[in-house]
């Protein structure tokens, strides 16, 4: 537990230095009302995979939910200023969360809309990144498998101007990481 | 492009350039150190050791090239990629062109790729009438401009924010203030955003390729890469092969050097892992050769296709700050582009830019996978040299400064000659204003160092208490220079070891280390002279010198003019000699150590140090002489900032490329005024000449003093 709670802690240290928040609810329930916290209104578009493992916060979204499927994925979720999916592993070495996104239906929800909300089971903390190199590897290793994922740490950002620094490129401007500690 | 010179000109003639990059370049050093400072803290490696691994990671790779893209073929292609090896940048361009002729492809959207770059894909995708969008907003901005990158990582680096308001302004039609960065930035969001939906092809690079799994490993800040290669449906990968790594643990190791090394950021923003097109999408994967297997067989540079284009080489290059990108490179900027242009894109693209290094050493320091860029670089030089020709006064001037008589004898005519203008202490010379006006030219002194009778005869002196070399004996390296410029150099380092009990011997045909020649890329001069000096110090006595730029050169690159004999006589020679020689500062901090307080007279007059570039990246020195003037003096001793930050001098880059010079000296005397000292002590003399002659041509009221002058002053009458 106490280990849980060390890795807890360096994680949000982490993911704050990289400028997201970090949300820590006991379990699945606090959902809406973390929603509710970070995005009062506002279209939600929600990744398909995440969408179809939470049926209950779909619901809970009524009209302000939009699932984003094969059908137009860009136009819509780019529509929505709020986006929700699923996160694998949360890093504590850098306080980045790693995504998989196979779809472009999967993609387009952390590539467009302007606020970010990425949900993770507290036990998908891991403490390195060769950590999660060796969930890399024992997903796709040895044999050539077809997939895309990615570490998302903190919102979309440049410096190439005069090396100042501008949040909020074509990514997220906004990063909401939640972690469910039940989970 | 542009022919070098012209490049050369223009950036000097921007004022942006210099003042942009010096605000860069400091920004970045605190950004980057307090980075690798922390990577411990963060995942309990140190920076050496993944340094260290890394490097070995890609060595091995490359000792088993062919296998190695083999494996990462393979798996790609099971994932559902399509590879292909090409040899030319013409075969790559028209693999891709040909791919958006058939596909219907009439735009593409480019993540960033330096390799495309490499190849020249914009133009001729051009040139087919097809139209490569940048996405990546530096590269998207100088798109704008007609420019090329002139940085790995920032390519905008060099322009102003004021700059690009006035660009955007003119090209989008709608005001953009000067000082509005977020709405210069948010541009690039509305005008791409319709780009990325609708174009046929997405074009990246590859930060690494990941045989374990056939994966490309993409890093990305601002979003635009995900975008290039997820919506449309095709996917090009331009990248070379030395890009390979065997496993996620490798891509991980070179995920933590990399952004602390480019940004100043522990990690990137996206991270990504794209293995196969993802679905209703295909995936080309390019290998692209153009030169690559040609560096892997030569010994001295393949260590240079393990850069992973974090662009720190660039970020503390002296000269760098002050021409730039487009100066300091060709398509490849900093020291790497230095080292790889030749086999990318021929020597004649390399000569110039080559030019302005100042081996310095600095690039060195902060490789993430420990690439020995001064010396590949000297390489490159030598080539240059070999392969087209120094200019004719130049290369008789070397060849003629072998020998030890003629040099003597110039020195006297010279000395005559110049003597109506010596005017305090300096030779004061009507014209040559791009060699003087920045720099006062040294006076030459009738009667070298050799020649002085405190030097040539053991003088009757006081004997410091204690003295530490009591009964030893010591040949001094006078060094050419101070021999022949600054001898009351090498008076005081007599003077000092005397003080210290050593009979101090001056072999008599002692003459030049042989580094003029060896910066110069005349290597076989240079050999002339290290065969000459090593035979004139032949002995079993310690060989102290004041000059650690001899050190270095005797040291360090000696065995690199022999490495190619076949009988081992002069590389055993000149290997018995290394440790034997020592710059006057290692020996008064070590062999020679003196008491606290024993040169210590009263004199509280502040100073400043300026530490020999390569003392401190080559030679690994300190804070030593600071301490030596604080414990041997009492003196009170400012700290300098940027004070091992080379001065300027930069051997042969002094005289072929001054504005450089001219404006690193600038950058350093800039920093001595900010601590308000009047006398500045440095340990090597051709900083010395450099800087005094500097403070002189800028009219400063400051004393530039070897610190074997200043110590040597302090000595009880």
């Amino acid at each position: 537990m106490a280990m849980q709670t060390q890795l807890l802690n360096r994680f949000r240290e982490r993911a704050d230095e990289a400028g997201s928040t970090v949300h820590i609810i006991p379990d699945s329930a606090g959902l809406r009302g973390t929603v509710e916290l970070v995005a009062p209104d506002g279209r939600v578009a929600l990744a398909p995979r995440f969408a179809a493992s939470r049926p209950r916060i779909v619901a809970s979204l009524g009209p302000r939910a939009v699932v984003i499927t094969g059908e137009n994925p860009v136009a819509t979720a780019a529509g929505c200023p709020v986006g929700m999916m699923a996160g694998e592993l949360a890093v504590a070495e850098t306080g980045s969360v790693l995504v998989v996104e196979d779809e472009l239906s999967d993609r387009v929800v952390s590539m467009l809309c302007q606020t970010l909300i990425q949900v993770v089971p507290g036990s998908k903390l891991v403490a390195t990144l060769d950590d999660t190199a060796a969930w890399l590897s024992a997903r796709g290793g040895g044999a050539g498998r077809a997939g895309y994922a990615a570490l998302i740490t903190g919102p979309s950002r440049t410096a190439d101007i005069e090396r100042s620094l501008t949040i909020g490129v074509q990514g997220a401007s906004r990063v909401h990481v939640v972690i469910v500690e039940a989970e | 492009m542009e022919p070098f010179e012209r490049r050369y000109a223009s950036a000097l003639a921007d004022p942006n350039i210099a003042t942009g990059l010096l605000a860069f370049q400091r920004s970045w050093r605190d950004s980057r150190d307090a980075q690798v400072s922390d990577i411990e803290r963060s995942c309990g490696r140190s920076f050496e050791s993944l340094r260290d691994e890394l490097a070995a990671v890609k060595e091995r790779v490359r000792l088993q090239w062919d296998a190695s893209i083999e494996e990462f073929s393979v798996r790609a292609r099971e994932a559902g990629s399509v590879v292909v090896q090409v040899t030319t940048p013409k075969e790559a361009c028209d693999y891709i062109a040909q791919l958006c002729r058939a596909r219907g492809v009439k735009v593409v959207v480019k993540g960033k790729s330096m390799v495309s770059e490499e190849i020249g894909l914009n133009a001729h995708l051009e040139s087919v009438g097809i139209a490569a969008v940048e996405t990546d907003l530096g590269e998207w901005l100088l798109q704008l401009a007609g420019e090329h990158p002139s940085h790995l990582v920032m390519p905008a680096i060099h322009k102003r924010a004021a700059q690009i308001a006035e660009l955007l302004t003119r090209v989008l039609g709608r005001r953009f203030a000067a000082d509005d960065i977020d709405a210069m930035v948010k541009s690039v969001r509305t005008e791409l955003r319709e780009q990325f939906l609708t174009a046929g092809l997405g074009l990246s690079g590859a930060n690494a390729l990941v045989m374990e799994s056939g994966t490309v490993l993409l890093v990305c800040n601002e979003g635009n890469n995900r975008m290039s290669v997820g919506i449309p449906p095709v996917h090009v990968v331009t990248a070379g092969a030395e890009k390979l790594v065997p496993t996620f643990a490798d891509a991980m190791t070179q995920v933590r050097l990399l952004a602390r090394s480019a940004t100043g950021q522990p990690i990137t923003t996206y991270t990504n892992f794209v293995t196969g097109p993802r679905p209703g999408q295909e995936q080309h994967i390019l290998l692209i050769d153009n030169g690559r297997t040609a560096m892997a067989a030569d010994p001295d540079i393949a260590s240079a296709l393990g850069c992973i284009r974090c662009g720190a080489c660039a970020n503390v290059c002296p000269p760098y700050a002050v021409v730039g990108g487009h100066g300091f490179g060709h398509v490849y900027t900093g020291a790497i582009g230095l080292v790889n242009t030749p086999f990318h894109h021929g020597i004649d693209a390399a000569a110039g830019p080559q030019s302005l290094c100042v081996s310095c050493g600095a690039c060195a320091k902060v490789c993430p996978v420990d690439i020995p860029l001064p010396t590949q670089i000297l390489e490159v030089r030598r080539k240059v040299a070999e392969e087209r020709g120094l200019p004719p006064l130049r290369r008789l001037a070397l060849r003629a400064f072998t020998s030890r008589r003629l040099v003597a004898g110039a020195t006297r005519v010279a000395a005559a000659l110049t003597l109506p203008l010596r005017r305090g202490g300096f030779t004061r010379l009507p014209g040559l204003s791009r060699q003087t006006s920045w720099r006062s030219l040294p006076a030459v002194p009738i009667r070298p160092a050799r020649q002085r009778a405190e030097v040539r005869k053991p003088q009757a002196q006081p004997v410091l208490p204690d003295p530490p070399l009591a009964g030893r004996r010591v040949l001094l390296f006078l060094q050419c220079l101070s021999d022949r410029l600054a001898p009351d150099i090498v008076v005081a380092t007599t003077r000092l070891l005397r003080a210290a009990g050593a009979e101090v011997v001056v072999p008599r045909r002692q003459h030049c280390c042989g580094l003029p020649a060896y910066d110069s890329g005349d290597w076989r001069s240079a050999r002339a002279m290290a065969e000459q000096t090593i035979a004139t110090l032949q002995s079993a006595d310690d060989v102290v010198t004041p000059a650690p730029s001899c050190v270095v050169t005797m040291v360090g690159e000696y065995e690199r003019l022999f490495r190619d004999d076949r009988d081992a006589q002069w590389p055993r020679r000149a290997a018995r000699l290394a440790p034997r020689v020592h710059d006057l500062v290692s020996y008064l901090s070590g062999p020679a150590r003196l008491a606290t307080g024993v040169l210590d007279n009263g004199d509280r007059e502040p100073v400043t140090v300026h530490r020999f570039c390569q003392s401190g990246n080559v030679l690994g020195h300190t804070d030593q002489m600071e301490t030596l003037l604080r414990d041997l003096c009492g003196v009170p001793v400012r700290p300098l900032e940027e004070n091992g930050v080379c001065c300027g001098f930069g051997g042969s880059t002094s005289l072929t490329a001054p504005e450089v010079a001219a404006g690193i000296l600038d950058r350093k005397l800039t920093c001595v005024d900010d601590t308000r000292a009047a006398t500045l002590v440095t340990d090597n003399p051709g900083c010395v000449l450099h800087l005094r002659g500097g403070a002189d041509a800028g009219g400063r009221r400051l004393r530039v003093l070897h610190v074997a002058e200043y110590l040597a002053e302090h000595l009880p009458a």
